[in-house]
């Protein structure tokens, strides 16, 4: 692990950079895209629809932030081997790098993007509290759970592409299934177990605990994707390591 | 000493009747299947039971008509291909240039690039920064260190990936066809630099059809046919064997 220390850290800057290559507004968009959900949903919910919770752009741009950083995680380490071919096809070194490199470059891209949206909260009317200091905690075990997500889903995609299509109906799905932009009260008991043991779930719910409601979020809400996060982990690099062998045919 | 053993080496691969690369194709593949209709792949075996040795400060030639395993051969001695059968023992770290190229990102520069492929040669960030000048010197591309690579024409991405591939001191340098798309200076360098790199006891396994380079460099050469060992041994006597295949009794 340590002996690809070097090339993790030069993969992560590679694919930080090339994220945002050829482009104008470069970074900027990584904030300009949150912005413009939170406005639109904020009108919608607010203003077209009422009924809609007390201050709710701070209810919504944390959840939406915490999801950002799984979606676009997730989608863009689908693509980290194939959208690497020239190296897969050419050099040998352990290919879940390619995976950890694109997370890594994720992590970084939603660290800036929470970073630039405290001062906006606190312009809306988010009291800033010791709570904060947990962030960390929950991006980092959040991280774990993306990654266990990302190993299967970018070997799977060197054999078959349609994964990118469904993982896309997963993601849009997920957005609506994860309470983003409704409260978790508003579920109905019956469902209410199998609801709330959804990862994304508890991670959402912990993050609006920190910035929203002000509370300390339970054990539960960071053991579950914890765990769940270990697990996936395990059997995703199972089979990462199974597929792994023919990627440079398959590519 | 040995740096090099290949024992057995067995590689298919396989030919589809038909491609199947979405889940629906191979959802209604699989119902013919039960349906009873046949598998529909050939096998195809790209290499059959090779075995050699190559020892330290020996290069070795592989040659052999279109088609005949040599680039399967580097791919899994570079190993990026994983063979059915055998296995490979290497000492010591391996570079390789395949099919023209070492791995670069198109949409990176010729700088950026060097830095992902030294470090994934095992190279600190440190050291790269310091041989970043002469790898750029070598390749003759110091004006376009900061031009992105799909900008650079194939002769000068193919003088880049060679002189980044031998500043970071492999111990078995793998070269197929390399030398092809680059200028007469540029080849001429190469030599020499060949030279250099072998009078230091370094080894090079070298797949070319120009025979005049694969008898200058190499003591050993492997002639494959069809996937299979022809012959093995001193240069000289199996280049000749194959000069005497192709042109016919």
């Amino acid at each position: 692990m340590l002996r690809y220390t070097e090339l993790v850290k030069s993969m992560t800057i590679k694919e930080f950079k090339l994220r945002y290559r050829n482009s104008l507004f470069g970074f900027l968009w990584s904030l300009l895209n949150p912005l413009a959900m939170m406005v639109i949903l904020t009108l919608v919910f607010s203003t077209l629809l009422r009924g809609g919770m007390e201050n709710f752009p701070v209810f919504l741009l944390p959840a939406l932030l915490v999801w950002r950083f799984f979606s676009i995680g997730t989608s863009m380490a689908l693509w980290s081997i194939i959208g690497n071919a020239p190296l897969v096809t050419k050099v040998y070194f352990p290919r879940w790098l390619l995976v950890l490199s694109s997370n890594l470059a994720n992590l970084v891209g939603s660290t800036l993007e929470f970073l630039a949206s405290l001062p906006l909260l606190l312009a809306l009317g988010m009291k800033l509290s010791w709570l904060t200091v947990l962030l960390p905690a929950v991006l980092a075990i959040e991280f774990v759970f993306i990654a266990g997500v990302s190993l299967p889903l970018a070997a799977l995609n060197v054999y078959y592409r349609d994964i990118n299509q469904i993982w896309e109906i997963t993601l849009q799905a997920g957005f609506f299934l994860c309470p983003i932009i409704y409260s978790a009260n508003l579920v109905p008991s019956s469902y209410a177990l199998l609801y709330s043991l959804n990862p994304m779930t508890r991670i959402i719910e912990s993050t609006r605990k920190i910035f929203y409601y002000g509370t300390l979020p339970a054990a539960y809400d960071l053991a579950v994707p914890l765990l769940g996060g270990l697990i996936l982990m395990m059997f995703g690099y199972a089979i990462f390591v199974r597929l792994e062998p023919r990627f440079a045919e398959e590519i | 000493m040995e740096i090099l053993r290949v024992e057995d080496l067995w590689k298919k691969f396989k030919i589809p009747h038909e491609r199947r690369t979405t889940v629906f194709e191979n959802i209604v593949g699989a119902l013919q299947m039960l349906g009873g209709k046949t598998f529909s792949y050939e096998e195809f075996w790209a290499l059959k039971e090779v075995s050699f040795t190559v020892a330290k400060g020996e290069s070795l030639g592989v040659i052999g008509e279109n088609g005949s395993g040599k680039s399967t051969l580097l791919k899994i001695l570079a190993r990026i291909l994983r063979p059915d059968r055998g296995k490979v023992q290497a000492v010591g770290r391996i570079a390789p240039i395949l099919e023209l190229g070492v791995g670069f990102h198109p949409d990176l520069t010729a700088k950026e690039n060097i830095l992902v492929y030294g470090t994934i040669m095992g190279l600190k960030n440190s050291e790269l920064t310091k041989r970043m000048d002469s790898i750029l010197q070598f390749a003759a591309l110091e004006r376009f260190r900061d031009a992105k690579l799909k900008n650079l024409s194939s002769g000068m991405q193919m003088r880049l990936g060679f002189s980044v591939a031998i500043e970071t001191d492999p111990d078995i340098f793998l070269i197929d066809e390399a030398l092809a798309v680059g200028d007469m200076e540029f080849q001429q360098k190469c030599l020499s630099k060949f030279k250099e790199f072998k009078s230091t006891g370094k080894t090079m396994v070298l797949v070319s059809h120009a025979l005049n380079l694969v008898r200058e460099f190499c003591e050993k050469t492997l002639l494959l046919s069809r996937g299979e060992m022809v012959s093995f041994g001193e240069t000289e006597t199996v280049v000749n064997e194959y000069i005497r295949r192709v042109q016919g009794p």
